[in-house]
This record gives structure tokens, C-alpha cells and sequence, in this order.
């Protein structure tokens, strides 16, 4: 019998090359990546996230391209024993940038899965397809959010990779009724839970920082909503296991939900908190708490600094804005599909607060990615 | 009313006659940013002094309110003369030379002990008054002032009345606009009073972040710290003063953009029409004597009533947060 073959797409990514440690130590199973080349050879940049880690697995590298048609950029001999091997797909692949034109989102989002899809539907012997999605489809509705839910419920995105996400989404989810597919919605990835390692500094990171520096003022949203905060850990457990177990096809959402998230109050308090442990010296500069505004309010701020034409703040309140806008509709991600597919093998997400610290810490430590710690 | 209460018994200003439109100041070179977007921030006119000094300024509304107010000038134990643009509160390089130009270009160092306070007191003919100048505070130095003058009243029982002052006069050949604001010349000056009839101050209270002490170099840090300090600052005044938002009946502000007073108002979950921002328009951004101006322009104006309450807000670099809650 034929070892497993696991194609990964996005390898390189935030989630992919967590998925990629962990798909590495498995002796069991024959790994492939699809990557794309860049300024680097892809076996290089492989190479450069596999340093140090534990390699059981056959791992190989095709050069390729989920964006380059149907046949993913790769050579006709390549494709053609992707096709015959894969058992199980992870694409990861695609554009997490939340200030891309939206043409731009599809072509990475939409256009990139189609091609996968259309890959798998040359695939014999696919078990399960798992194509990575954000529980943010749900776009500007508030509230709870289920796993059976499609979309912004006709309310609109914050942002263009929602928006492509939700379409890839309408594509993938057709599909399940003629192949062994899931929809795996994650929520937002900060970090590794033991180390606060993280991989791929977001726009979360990123307001630690204008907060750290004192350059976020106000913060849309309401104090005692949650915010879905995940670790990067608990989600590649948590992919690989779905696509492992190949559970029926449909959505999953592998996000704190209501038991594990913390209140967008207590992320900041315990921001602040954090700053002040490790940076004691931090203290001195007396930094207020941002404060939490209602919407309404966040805009006009914003309005303001856009005619002032200040470049600094301009800046800050536009990376802010590009997701703030979540956190004024403000929902609950129902996890009960999830968390029955994963509840046999233990996997569960932390409790954010638990492991949120340690994630800021690293962020000081690295000074956002920029040195070595 | 008990006569140990201190209140502000009453406010004189001094507007020079000289009024500039914003358009005017752009023609001029006197301003940083566009026309369009200081009239969006609110601003239309500011005054602008000419041959009139901060001490003619700081003369012209102290003589104002002696006269309106009718006092025995020899009752007044103190002259606080808070002055943001004072010479004292420039950094000096030690070397007793500063950058040419500056305040402390000083060819004599005598300059160095000449103080405005004093001469205010002979002009004045305040015989009684000790002098003391309260600077260093920004904006803020009349809240200072007029807290220190409760506080002494309060304690020293020869000590009955203490007239606050403020002047400024901002360099001629420098842009109007700090900050986003438009900045016009003026001064203020207030009779505070053991058992005054009205304005009873409350409670004052006022919070320095040094770290910011640096109004050039980290004007994005200021900003950014404006809205939340002056939020919570606002939210602590009231609350040693035992009341809520929703007991004060006017909010007296600083003259700065009416957008900023329009989140501000938002975040302190005060409606708009409970705001003075009548005076943002018309008289621009008087550095330290705003407040004390749209106090008496509002009671003038009938929009308070004996026993109202009301919250005064500024802000001055250094950076300094202040506010006090005054009963009309």
C-alpha cells in the first residue's frame, strides 16, 4: 500500500510553513509542496524554513503556481504524478493582504482555488481537500457565526480579502458534493502558544506596536465583545488532523469561539500589561490605554488625521483601519463541527490570555521581526 | 453661599481690534497648512496684536475687570500671572546665549530679572499683591494659576482675592497654525474670590506626561496622547467632584479645532450643544486665556444659570492635561 501524499500549497505562508514542520516529522507520509519562485530558488526557501526541524517525511519541492492555470505552473511530469499521488491537498495558498484591490484578492483567492479545484478533480485518489478560509467571510454581520453560515448575509466585507475569500468559498462549497472537500476557516493567527514565536507579523502585530509607541489613540469596537484570537500552533494541529480524519465535507472553523476568546477590554489591558513587564522603562512615557470608540467616532478621528495630512499618523490609523472595522461587529464563531472532528485527539484552543503575553513579548523581543531573538 | 468657597467673581479680556481672516493668514505665509483645511477644523478669524505687548494686553484686561468689578484694589493679596509664552519657560542652553532670535538672544542679562508680574502690579497700582508668575504649563497655565489661587485662598486667611492674568502674544513672523490649530493674541484675567458669588471652582485637576515634554519632535506622540488623556482626565474630574457628564450643564473648552472638540464630546459622551464652541470660529486658539473668555462669554450670553455646573478642558504643551468644574 501506497504511503499518503500530502500536497501543500503556500508552504512559505504564515499557516503553510507550520503545517509544513509538522507535515515533516511524519515518517508515514510522502509530502509534496507546490511553491512558487521567487528571488529565491523554492528549494532554497524550503530549505530555509526546514532548518533545524525534525525531517521524517519524503519531502519534494515542484516548482509551480496555483495562480498559472489548471495545471498549477508545473511541469506536464510533475502534474501528472501530483495527480496520480495525492491523496490529501492543503491549499493555503493566496493573498492575506487586506489592502488589495479587490481584482487583485481574486485573482490570488479565487482564481488560484479554482485552479486547485480543478486540479483535484483530477485527482483519483484524493481522500480529503482542505482549502483554507478565514472565519471573517462573515463579513460585517454580528453576532454568532456558525459553521453552516455563508457570507456577509448581504451586510458587506470590511476589506477585499474577505470578500474573495467569501467567493472562493461559494466556488469550493458547490464542489462538495462531487468531491471529498472542506472548508477550513481560520480565525486570526498570532502566534506560536508556547514561545510566542511568530511567523508572519500581521496587522494584529502591528497595532501592538502603535500601541506600544503610543500612536493608537482609539480603537473601534466595544470593550466587553470577544475578539477570536488563535494560536498558530493549535492551528496547524488542528488542519492537518481535519484533512487527516477527512470528515464529511462542510466547514470548519478553527477559531477560539465562545469558550477560548478574551474581550477586546482585556486584550488591550493585558497589551499594556505585557508592554510594561518586559519594556519596564516603557512606564516612563505614561502611554494612555487607547480608548474603545464606537464607530462612528473612530471615523471621524480617522477623517481628521486624513486632512491634517500628517504622514505618521495617517499611516498608523490606516493600518489600524484595514481590520478595526471587525471589531465594531463584533461576533461569536460557532465551532461545534470542529470541535467534534478534533475533541478525540485532545486538540482544543488555548485560552487567548493564556498564551496572548507571551506573543507580545516576542514582538518586543524580535522588535517586530527585525532581530534575531 | 458659604464664604469659604473660592470662585471666579468675575473675567475680563482683551482682544486686539486686529482680526485676520484664515485666507488672509495664508496670503500672508503665516500658515503651514491650506486654508481649506484649518476652515474645516473650524477656524475662520483670529486677532492679532500689533504694537500692543503681552504686558499691555495682560494691562488692558486686568484694568477691564478692576473697573467692571469695582474692587478696593488694595483687598487683592496676589497677581498669578500665567503666561505660556514666558521667556522662563524656554529651555535654556546655560551658556547665557540661546539661537539667535529667540527669547534668550539677550544682549543684557539683566533682561534675564525683568519681570512682566511686577511691572503689572506697579501699573496696576496693587500695592498689597504679591507677585508670583506661573508658567512652564502651556495652554494650561491659567488652570494652574486659578488652582493655585483657590488653594491659597483657601489656606491663608489674610488672603482674600488673587487676580489671575494671562497674555500671550504670538512672534508676528511665525505660521498661526500648531498643531492643527489657529492661534490668535489675546489676554484674560479673572478676579478669584473667598465667597464669590459665582463660578465656585469644584474641583481642579491636572496631569503632566514629561515624556512628552518635546512639542517639536514628537507632535505625532502628543496628538495620539490628546483624546485618551484628556478622556480619562475629564472622567476623573468628575468623578472627584461627584458628579457625571450628565450634570454639567455647559462644557466651557479651549479654543482649539472644533473637530477635536467633536470626538472629544463623543468619548465624553457629551452632546454637542452642550459644548461652547461658539468663540473656535471667531476668535481662534488664545493660547492660555481661551477658557476664562468663553466663560464670560457664555454666562454673558445667558447660557448658564446660578447653580449650574460646568467643566472647563485645555490642554498646554508639555505636555499638560487640565480641567476644573466650576457651579456658575
Amino acid at each position: 500500500m501506497r504511503r499518503p501524499t500530502v500536497l501543500l500549497t503556500g508552504a512559505t505562508g504564515a499557516v503553510g510553513a507550520d503545517l509544513l514542520q509538522r507535515l515533516a516529522r511524519r515518517g508515514d507520509l510522502a509530502v509534496k509542496l507546490l511553491v512558487r519562485r521567487s528571488d529565491r530558488d523554492p528549494v532554497e526557501r524550503v530549505r530555509a524554513l526546514l532548518d533545524y526541524a525534525e525531517i521524517n517525511a519524503t519531502i519534494d519541492v515542484i516548482e509551480g503556481d496555483v495562480c498559472a492555470g489548471r495545471g498549477l505552473g508545473a511541469s506536464p511530469d510533475a502534474l501528472r504524478d501530483l495527480q496520480h499521488t495525492t491523496t490529501h491537498l492543503i491549499h493555503c495558498a493566496g493573498s492575506t493582504s487586506f489592502t488589495l484591490p479587490i481584482t487583485a484578492a481574486r485573482r490570488a483567492n479565487v482564481d488560484g482555488s479554482r485552479n486547485v479545484l480543478d486540479f483535484a478533480r483530477d485527482c483519483p485518489a484524493l481522500e480529503c481537500g482542505a482549502f483554507l478560509s478565514t472565519v471573517y467571510v462573515s463579513g460585517k454581520r454580528c453576532g454568532d457565526f456558525a459553521e453552516s453560515d455563508f457570507g456577509d448575509g448581504g451586510l458587506g466585507f470590511v476589506n477585499s480579502y474577505e470578500e474573495s475569500k467569501a467567493e472562493m468559498e461559494e466556488m469550493i462549497s458547490a464542489a462538495m458534493s462531487e468531491l471529498p472537500l472542506i472548508l477550513v476557516r481560520l480565525s486570526t493567527v498570532i502566534g506560536d502558544s508556547g514561545t510566542g514565536r511568530v511567523r508572519h507579523f500581521n496587522t494584529i502585530h502591528h497595532a501592538v506596536r502603535l500601541l506600544y509607541s503610543g500612536l493608537a489613540p482609539m480603537i473601534p469596537g466595544d470593550p466587553n465583545e470577544p475578539v477570536d484570537i488563535v494560536s498558530s500552533d493549535f492551528v496547524a494541529e488542528a488542519v492537518l488532523r481535519l484533512v487527516e480524519h477527512a470528515p464529511r465535507p462542510g466547514v470548519y472553523h478553527v477559531a477560539a469561539g465562545r469558550e477560548s476568546s478574551s474581550s477586546l477590554g482585556d486584550i488591550i489591558d493585558e497589551t499594556m500589561s505585557a508592554i510594561a513587564v518586559h519594556r519596564p522603562q516603557w512606564r516612563k512615557r505614561t502611554i494612555e490605554k487607547p480608548l474603545i470608540v464606537d464607530l462612528d467616532t473612530y471615523e471621524l478621528f480617522v477623517k481628521s488625521v486624513e486632512e491634517t495630512g500628517n504622514p505618521v499618523l495617517r499611516e498608523a490609523t490606516r493600518s489600524i483601519r484595514t481590520f478595526a472595522y471587525q471589531l465594531a461587529h463584533p461576533k461569536v464563531f460557532d465551532t461545534d463541527r470542529a470541535t467534534a472532528a478534533l475533541a478525540d485527539d485532545g486538540i482544543a484552543p488555548q485560552q487567548s490570555l493564556d498564551f496572548y503575553p507571551r506573543v507580545v513579548k516576542y514582538c518586543l523581543e524580535s522588535n517586530w521581526g527585525t532581530r534575531q531573538c | 453661599m458659604s464664604k469659604r468657597y473660592v470662585g471666579i467673581e468675575s473675567i475680563a479680556e482683551y482682544l486686539p481690534p486686529r482680526v485676520a481672516t484664515v485666507a488672509e493668514l495664508g496670503a500672508r505665509g503665516l500658515l503651514n497648512r491650506s486654508a481649506v483645511t484649518l476652515r474645516s477644523f473650524g477656524f475662520e478669524t483670529v486677532h492679532l496684536a500689533g504694537d500692543e505687548s503681552n504686558l499691555d494686553m495682560a494691562i488692558a484686561a486686568a484694568e477691564k475687570l478692576l473697573h467692571e468689578t469695582g474692587i478696593d484694589r488694595d483687598e487683592i493679596g496676589m497677581i498669578l500671572y500665567a503666561a505660556a509664552l514666558n521667556s522662563s519657560s524656554t529651555l535654556w542652553n546655560g551658556n547665557g546665549v540661546s539661537r539667535p532670535g529667540s527669547v534668550l538672544d539677550l544682549g543684557n542679562v539683566h533682561d534675564l530679572f525683568k519681570y512682566p508680574a511686577s511691572v503689572l502690579q506697579t501699573r496696576l497700582d496693587l500695592p498689597n499683591a504679591a507677585v508670583v508668575g506661573v508658567n512652564q504649563v502651556g495652554c494650561a497655565s491659567i488652570f494652574a494659576a486659578l488652582r493655585m489661587a483657590r488653594a491659597l485662598i483657601a489656606t491663608e486667611d489674610s488672603l482674600k482675592a488673587i487676580l489671575c492674568v494671562s497674555a500671550d502674544k504670538f512672534p508676528a513672523d511665525q505660521p498661526r497654525d500648531l498643531a492643527y490649530n489657529l492661534v490668535s493674541d489675546g489676554a484674560c484675567a479673572a478676579l478669584v474670590r473667598r465667597g464669590a458669588v459665582r463660578n465656585r471652582i469644584v474641583e481642579c485637576t491636572q496631569v503632566t506626561k514629561g515624556a512628552l515634554w518635546d512639542s517639536d519632535t514628537i507632535e505625532n506622540e502628543i496628538i495620539a496622547a490628546y483624546f485618551p488623556t484628556a478622556a480619562a482626565l475629564i472622567e476623573r474630574t468628575l468623578k472627584k467632584a461627584r458628579l457625571t457628564i450628565d450634570d454639567i450643564a455647559l462644557v466651557i473648552p479651549h479654543n482649539v479645532s472644533l473637530r477635536s472638540w467633536e470626538i472629544l464630546g463623543r468619548l465624553i459622551k457629551c452632546p454637542a450643544d452642550r459644548i461652547y464652541t461658539n468663540n473656535i470660529s471667531k476668535v481662534g486658539h488664545t493660547i492660555a486665556s481661551d477658557n476664562l473668555l468663553n466663560l464670560r462669554h457664555a454666562t454673558d450670553a445667558g447660557l448658564v444659570k446660578k447653580g449650574d455646573y460646568m467643566l472647563l478642558f485645555t490642554f498646554g504643551y508639555g505636555s499638560n492635561w487640565a480641567s476644573m468644574v466650576v457651579q456658575h
